[in-house]
């Protein structure tokens, strides 16, 4: 199968995709509401802890609004798994199999409606904190630069689900990857940075890979943004998104087996 | 016998008692009790809860010396009583996810062919929840008092705090399993988990309103789930008063008093659309 075949294939897979936003409202409006759900909460109810001596803002949604903001990405990610996996339920896939198709392609498709998708819940979390009048000192760059993670972090996401979606095909599935992203976000900076952390979890946060996409992320919105907080947190996302990638392909190339 | 039969058989429809709610009660009690043990997702309730205990102590521990932080040994006494709150709440939802699934494979229909009081079909759900909660909130206490947080209000304060648990969980069992009985689908319920967290993050079960600000604090303060979360919590962080184990069990039974009445309308509606 050619190059533009391939392409072609996994176009109308995303087109697929993002075409059941339109199709499935249930399913997506929870995606796009619980970023601003988290945006408003985290940021309303823990408001006092940048009152905490070297907490690195005082403005409570500089800091949470990009982890609404990410985390609705990837909650978008593990949308485009729940999706396969009613796909595999439905025998859609099966079908999809038995045509011309390569595993690549069969991937392709949902990471990249997964990466456009992530931009609506990273936008609505974006709005809440404007609203509420956030302020991002790194300007409009650091708002490009948290928009960008968020697509990366949604392609990891996605990754992640699609591997075990066509690996475990069944309704055991969507605890494992909510499970999985859970830990990888909660076991970092998301509440609270490294210098207010105690006990455990500041040792666990230290090491987790994520606790580097996070500082790349929110960098634009506690100050200027330099290539000192840009670097790790890139190689985190180039080597995340690799990974959960090849764990999707090999899930599918499983399954055509 | 098919359900079209067995409602033809069925006590008069509407009807809400029968000739003895003991055994029957004590059958369902024991069914829900049981369905609670055997099942995995019963684990959900109770490690999550103390999974996000030890995640925001580790996380906000600095911020109880924040000026205007209530008085407290450490943030894990201050977290007690939302630990307590949050896991019934989470488990309180399954009673009615179990309700539906009655109703989905008919079982509910059998049993109103059967003279079963109409009231044990709704008390038996709630008796395994209530249960459920009751050991849960024993399970808390031990693992948060291992991890540090004691309750400053003695054994007293323990008993109502296990009080609290059954009362909330009745509370929240009321209105989950109304939804079941109206909507009889296990989505319909499981789909009002996002409401309760909700309920949960706009209060004061997480961090003290009185370092909440604006609308959010407003919010906060005027929602029930604060009110009784703040007279647990009294009892955990100053100690033994009749005004706080009188806030908590006050507030959560007039929640379950609500409730209970939702959930008992919802079965009426249900056994006369049977």
């Amino acid at each position: 199968m050619s190059l533009a075949q391939s392409a072609r294939v996994s176009g109308a897979l995303a087109l697929r995709s993002l075409r059941r936003i339109r199709r499935l409202p249930s399913a997506f409006v929870p995606s796009l509401a619980m970023p601003v759900f988290m945006a408003v909460a985290f940021t309303g109810a823990f408001r006092a802890i940048t009152e905490v001596p070297g907490f690195p803002t005082d403005d409570a949604a500089s800091w949470f609004v990009p982890l609404a903001a990410l985390q609705g990405a990837a909650f978008g990610g593990i949308g485009i798994g729940l999706g396969a996996l009613g796909d595999i339920e439905t025998g859609f896939y099966d079908r999809l199999l038995l045509a011309p198709s390569t595993p690549a392609a069969l991937v392709a498709g949902p990471l990249l409606a997964g990466a456009l998708r992530a931009l609506f819940p990273v936008t609505a979390a974006l709005a809440v904190g404007f609203v509420t009048g956030m302020e991002v000192p790194g300007g409009p760059a650091g708002v490009v630069l948290l928009v960008a993670v968020g697509a990366a972090v949604c392609l990891m996401a996605a990754g992640w689900a699609l591997g075990l979606a066509y690996r475990v095909r069944t309704q055991a599935a969507p605890g494992l990857m909510q499970a999985g992203l859970l830990l990888a976000f909660f076991l970092s900076t998301t509440q609270v940075p490294l210098s207010v952390m105690t006990g455990w979890l500041h040792t666990v946060a230290r090491v987790n890979p994520m606790t580097n996409v996070f500082r790349l992320a929110r960098q634009g919105f506690l100050g200027e943004i330099t290539w000192h907080d840009t670097w790790p947190g890139l190689l985190v996302l180039s080597v995340g998104i690799a990974a959960t990638t090849l764990f999707a392909y090999r899930g599918v190339a499983r399954l055509q087996r | 016998m098919s359900p079209s039969a067995a409602t033809e058989v069925a006590p008069p429809e509407g009807a809400l008692d029968g000739p003895s709610l003991g055994p029957p009660l004590r059958a369902l009690a024991r069914r829900s009790s049981v369905a609670f043990r055997r099942r995995p997702g019963s684990l959900f309730p109770v490690v999550m809860p103390l999974f996000f205990a030890a995640l925001s102590t580790a996380s906000f521990q600095r911020a109880t010396g924040i000026e205007g932080f209530p008085e407290v040994d450490g943030f894990l006494d201050f977290l007690l009583a939302a630990t307590i709150t949050q896991g019934v709440l989470f488990g309180g939802i399954q009673a009615g996810a179990d309700m539906a699934l009655d109703v989905q494979d008919g079982f509910f229909e059998r049993l109103l062919a059967t003279p079963v009081p109409r009231l044990a079909l709704l008390l038996g759900h709630l008796a395994g929840a209530v249960a459920f909660a009751a050991l849960q909130t024993v399970f808390f206490l031990v693992v948060l008092g291992i991890g540090g947080a004691s309750v400053k209000a003695g054994p007293a304060g323990v008993v109502v705090l296990v009080l609290y648990g059954g009362l909330v969980a009745l509370a929240i069992g009321g209105v989950m399993v109304g939804v079941a009985l109206r909507t009889g689908s296990t989505e319909a319920v499981q789909g009002s988990f996002p409401l309760v967290f909700i309920l949960l993050f706009l209060s004061s079960a997480f961090f003290p309103t009185a370092l909440m600000s604006g609308w959010y604090r407003d919010l906060a303060e005027a929602n029930p789930v604060s009110w009784m979360v703040d007279g647990a919590r009294e009892l955990v962080i100053e100690g033994w008063s009749f005004g706080a184990a009188a806030q908590a069990l006050g507030v959560a039974a007039g929640l379950a008093a609500l409730t209970m009445a939702f959930a008992t309308r919802s079965l009426a509606r249900r056994v006369r659309a049977s």
